[in-house]
């Protein structure tokens, strides 16, 4: 018995070596590309730009960078990015929400590739050519102006680019694919038939919506929500093609601070508050989840229920 | 179980008249007249295509008829949607909601008819005892096998007391053992609650052990509506006569005339039967049907009616019965089956004689005028 059980067991031991080896690719890319270069920003957070040439040094090691960093025109950025963030994350759910609606629940199978590849395409685009695109479009002299004149929506020629708007208007743009796409995942999943047995029990189709559709999308509204919101916090090409100086955001600060100041030791302390506070934020979201979760059960009145006699 | 619905006596009663569904240009569901009692067990049996489903959604209001009318508990809801009818579905693949637990899919329906909260605790807990799924009350759906979410799809259903059950091949995902005793327990729920059932499926045999009257349907028309024996016994036409049960057909001219009818098949055999309905025509193609139980298989010529010397087969065990393949020296199979303990030569390649009763004899005009019926 013990002779024939043996080499099962010695090949499994085997089998689980060989899947240890195939992570190791993917471990060494988080060491090198994310946990070194990132325990590098936190060291040169302490320490400080000794002179004029030198971008950094850590000779002496402090918190005052941090006590810098926090200024207030900083904090001001600061506080207009998150702004921009949540609005644009809002804004991204909203516009994403009936697209993907769409795609998954009313479109046939066959148009459905065609409309994904429409969403993924532009996506697909270089990050900063596509953004420079809404600069043409946006600018004062281009033709969306020249049009909105034509047909005498506008007098005079458009004033937006420049202003925290275009920036609004274009990180809700670049965004939104990183919206749809869970969305579309989580709604084209859904057996469209519960909806069905929902009308068929007695609800009719926007009781249905909170009742069904809604519970079974959230794991794609939050995967969406943390898609868009996490890059967008950081962003900063959008911002320096449209936003110009009122429009600016977090991650030109930070940039500035490396590249044209040369200050990596400010620049790295900037770097932490931004992702503390990302991190901040979406610890709060999954808060307000576990929260809403709640709320939906009350919602539904069963919580009792559900408590009644149970062991499991 | 009484429900505080069935306060008349036609509550539980569906009437389609003249129903038709179109999808492009073929229909789905055309010129169908039903009428189903209260309290019924209703099959709605065909093949794939014939329409029962198109059938079924339409009296839930997942789909509307093009033309006709359709009436549950004598109002007309052909243009109500499914949450204003008084009827409620158990669906092919159950379609229970995966994000609540049992005891919560059960009572969805509870909290739009605005029933208590205490009410719908004891509503729940008494429609899981009946499903024998009380135990269950805090599993996901997921952890059930496809049995289990069946019951719990039937509970989800019967809960909110409907006056009519619709339910759409709510057996065909279970295997062969725990299906069979799936229809006596529905049956006998059913029986119980005096709840219409409109029960669809493509499943004879399942129509047959539970149904009250059983509706063939046929390419969107219906074919025929009676009870299940009435249906086996006299089909009214070849395709009822080929779906319900097992048949040999063969096809050949009448012959005869009244008091001594009979059909001549290839091969010149002459095959007496009963007196044919409506109004024969001698030489008229007709189609000929016998049941394999009641042909008779010896080994020595009984030199009574419809006899027919064929060669054995094959013998083959059905568990209760044995059945018999035959084929004349004409080139026609004959299947006969008979209880075992019969005596019966068993080795293939033996001469034997086939007969049956001339009233065992169906016949049908070989090409039925439908169009016109």
């Amino acid at each position: 018995m013990t002779a024939v059980a043996a080499p099962p067991q010695r090949a499994r031991r085997r089998f689980t070596g060989s899947v240890g080896l195939l992570a190791l690719p993917i471990a060494a890319w988080l060491v090198f590309f994310f946990i070194v270069p990132f325990g590098l920003i936190l060291w040169y957070s302490f320490g400080e730009k000794p002179s004029l040439y030198v971008t950094h040094s850590n000779d002496v090691l402090s918190l005052a960078r941090y006590v810098e960093a926090l200024d207030p025109a900083f904090l001001t950025t600061f506080w207009r990015t998150t702004q921009i963030a949540i609005v644009g994350t809002a804004l991204c759910l909203l516009i994403g929400f009936p697209i993907a609606y769409w795609m998954a629940v009313k479109l046939s199978p066959r148009a459905r590739g065609i409309v994904l590849a429409l969403v993924l395409v532009p996506y697909w685009t270089n990050f900063l050519v596509r953004t420079i695109g809404w600069q043409i479009t946006l600018s004062p002299e281009g033709f969306l102006s020249d049009f909105l004149n034509a047909v005498g929506v506008l007098n005079g020629p458009l004033q937006v680019l420049y202003t925290q708007q275009a920036v609004q208007l274009g990180v809700v743009y670049n965004y939104l694919p990183l919206m749809i796409l869970p969305l579309y995942v989580a709604l084209e999943r859904m057996d469209h038939r519960l909806l069905e047995a929902s009308r068929d029990l007695g609800g009719n189709w926007w009781s249905s919506f909170w009742r069904v559709t809604i519970p079974l999308a959230l794991p794609g509204i939050m995967s969406g929500l943390l898609l868009v919101f996490v890059p967008l916090m950081g962003d900063y090409i959008t911002p320096s093609v449209l936003g110009g100086a009122s429009g600016s955001m977090v991650g030109q600060m930070v940039a500035g601070q490396f590249q044209r100041a040369q200050n990596w030791a400010l620049g790295s302390a900037m770097a932490i508050c931004l992702m503390l506070a990302i991190l901040l934020v979406v610890i709060l979201f999954g808060v307000l989840f576990k929260l809403i979760g709640v709320a939906l059960a009350r919602f539904r009145h069963l919580g009792d229920l559900n408590r009644t006699g149970a062991i499991s | 179980m009484t429900t505080h619905l069935v306060d008349e006596a036609r509550a539980g009663e569906v009437t389609l008249r003249g129903v038709s569904r179109v999808y492009g240009k073929n229909y789905a569901v055309r010129d169908l007249d039903l009428h189903v009692e209260a309290g019924e067990f209703i099959s709605l049996l065909g093949p794939s295509g014939c329409g029962k489903t198109t059938t079924l959604r339409m009296i839930g209001g997942f789909e509307y008829p093009d033309s006709g009318s359709i009436s549950i508990a004598a109002k007309p809801v052909e243009a109500l949607p499914p949450y204003k009818r008084p009827v409620n579905t158990v669906f092919q693949a159950y379609a229970l909601f995966p994000h609540l637990s049992v005891a919560q899919n059960v009572a969805y329906g509870l909290r739009y008819q605005k029933t208590p909260k205490n009410e719908v605790r004891e509503r729940v807990s008494e429609a899981l005892q009946m499903v024998r799924m009380d135990s269950f009350a805090e599993r996901m759906p997921a952890q059930l096998s496809g049995g289990q979410q069946q019951r719990i799809a039937l509970a989800r259903a019967l809960v909110n007391r409907p006056a009519v059950l619709l339910l759409d091949e709510p057996m065909s995902a279970l295997d062969r053992k725990l299906r069979e005793e799936m229809q006596i327990e529905l049956k006998l729920l059913q029986q119980q609650l005096g709840t219409t059932f409109v029960f669809v499926t493509h499943d004879q045999e399942e129509a047959m052990t539970m149904s009250d009257r059983i509706a063939v349907m046929n390419s969107g028309r219906l074919e025929q509506i009676g009870p299940p024996d009435a249906v086996y016994d006299a089909p009214s036409s070849a395709y009822v006569a080929g779906f319900i049960g097992q048949q040999n057909f063969f096809t050949g001219a009448l012959a005869g005339g009244p008091g001594a009818w009979s059909v001549t098949i290839p091969g010149g055999t002459v095959v007496s039967t009963r007196e044919p309905a409506g109004s024969p025509v001698v030489g008229a193609a007709t189609e000929v049907a016998v049941r394999p139980e009641h042909v008779t298989i010896s080994a020595i010529p009984l030199g009574g009616p419809n006899e027919i010397r064929s060669t054995l087969m094959s013998v083959s065990q059905l568990g209760s019965a044995l059945q018999i393949v035959t084929i004349t020296p004409d080139g026609l199979k004959i299947m006969a089956r008979t209880p075992r303990g019969v005596d019966l030569p068993s080795t293939p390649g033996v001469d034997v004689y086939c007969s049956w009763p001339a009233d065992a004899v169906h016949i049908f005009p070989t090409t039925p005028a439908t169009e016109s019926e």
